[in-house]
């Protein structure tokens, strides 16, 4: 309902909107926005960020920020408000959330500000709220421009919001997390910010339309069938002994793995009971 | 930045002795001008007038921490009944593993 204000107001302030890669603005498709649209979707990010982390942020040019080395547009955070102060033109907020404080400004007319909405009037000093808005700069000091800020009504909202910052963090320094986690090798993939939220679940293993049947298994076979399924092989596939050595395992434990996935129909025996070949099922 | 609050448990508390800290624990105890949250053990907590806390509720309580490891409030938040300590914990411990992107190094 405030969007036409927003948008308005956007443009005049600071002119920052074309340049910063698009005018996406979530929840607002009825508007044809002129800087928006074709230019930019797949830079168009939402991140889950502190505050500590948005006054550290590099700015390499005037519209450009940067947290750990990527580039921000849509940023998103939770914390308590610590002072109200409205203008003619915008309400300002200062969010605090422990690991520092940033002002807010949500735009707004004067006709919206005259009449009642609930959900403002429950952003009240000292309460806890979400924003979502875009970095910007003027003057040296950082200020967020708000699309939307929402009171939180379920307060562990602000547990689960650290963890998913510190999470993207940790995905953007130190690379997606890798399969499930029981010790099984490095088989999850991802290079979409999308699908990153399956690995970090600990649920996605990865390997296409073989999750479903691995599922169970243990991460002994799960390696063994990775290994046959990419390693260079004839049609007859690896011999046991060959796939020990590969995996720095012990034969015993190979033959044991072999059953189980022989026993699923995941492979199947050639030469003889120790060359085992991976059953296509397509 | 100096308006950070770390936020602690009760055994990091002698860490943080004199600063400003961030503790959420469920309020166990409450007799006079103090307090007794557990935030992963018992802290005492100094109240100040606008304290109002609830026994069994979870609080937020933002204080410093004097030399006999009290908290003396300046802030506090009632949180309710349907905190999950367990989440609200692993928090306290990814802010000091991951301290880079929570608070400077004191």
């Amino acid at each position: 309902m405030n969007y036409n204000a927003y948008e308005t107001s956007y443009s005049s302030y600071g002119g920052a909107g074309g340049a910063g890669g698009g005018g996406f603005i979530p929840g607002d498709g009825s508007q044809t926005s002129p800087s928006g649209g074709k230019k930019g979707y797949a830079e168009e990010t939402l991140r889950p960020v502190t505050i500590k982390q948005i006054q550290d942020a590099q700015q390499p040019s005037e519209d450009v920020f940067k947290i750990d080395g990527q580039s921000i547009s849509q940023l998103t955070f939770v914390g308590q408000i610590r002072n109200i102060s409205t203008q003619t033109t915008n309400i300002t907020y200062k969010i605090d959330d422990g690991t520092g404080s940033i002002e807010v400004k949500l735009w707004v007319d004067q006709d919206a500000l005259e009449r009642p909405d609930a959900k403002r009037e429950k952003l009240i000093e000292n309460s806890y709220c979400r924003v979502w808005g875009k970095l910007k700069s003027y003057g040296n000091k950082k200020h967020v421009g708000a699309h939307v800020i929402r009171p939180v009504e379920d307060l562990n909202e602000i547990s689960y919001h650290l963890l998913e910052a510190t999470v993207v963090h940790l995905y953007f320094t130190k690379g997606p997390l890798s399969g499930s986690g029981a010790g099984t090798a490095a088989i999850a993939k991802t290079d979409a910010y999308g699908q990153q939220q399956d690995s970090y679940g600990g649920t996605s293993m990865g390997v296409g339309a073989n999750s479903d049947e691995l599922r169970g298994l243990p991460p002994v076979a799960r390696r063994v069938f990775e290994l046959m399924r990419t390693a260079p092989q004839s049609n007859e596939g690896l011999h046991q002994q060959d796939i020990a050595t590969r995996l720095g395992l012990d034969t015993g434990v190979v033959a044991e793995a072999g059953d189980d996935l022989l026993s699923r129909g995941l492979i199947y025996t050639t030469m003889d009971d120790q060359t085992w070949a991976v059953l296509e099922t397509e | 930045m100096s308006d950070a609050t770390p936020r602690i448990l009760a055994s990091h508390l002698s860490n943080f002795q004199h600063q400003t800290v961030r503790m959420l624990g469920k309020v166990v105890q409450l007799r006079g001008d103090q307090a007794t949250l557990d935030a992963g053990g018992n802290v005492t907590i100094l109240l100040n007038r606008d304290s109002h806390l609830t026994v069994n509720h979870a609080a937020e309580v933002i204080g410093k921490v004097d030399g006999n490891l009290n908290v003396k409030v300046l802030a506090s938040t009632d949180f309710g009944t349907d905190i999950d300590f367990e989440a609200a914990n692993a928090v306290v411990e990814a802010t000091h593993r991951y301290k880079e992107i929570f608070y400077d190094n004191q």
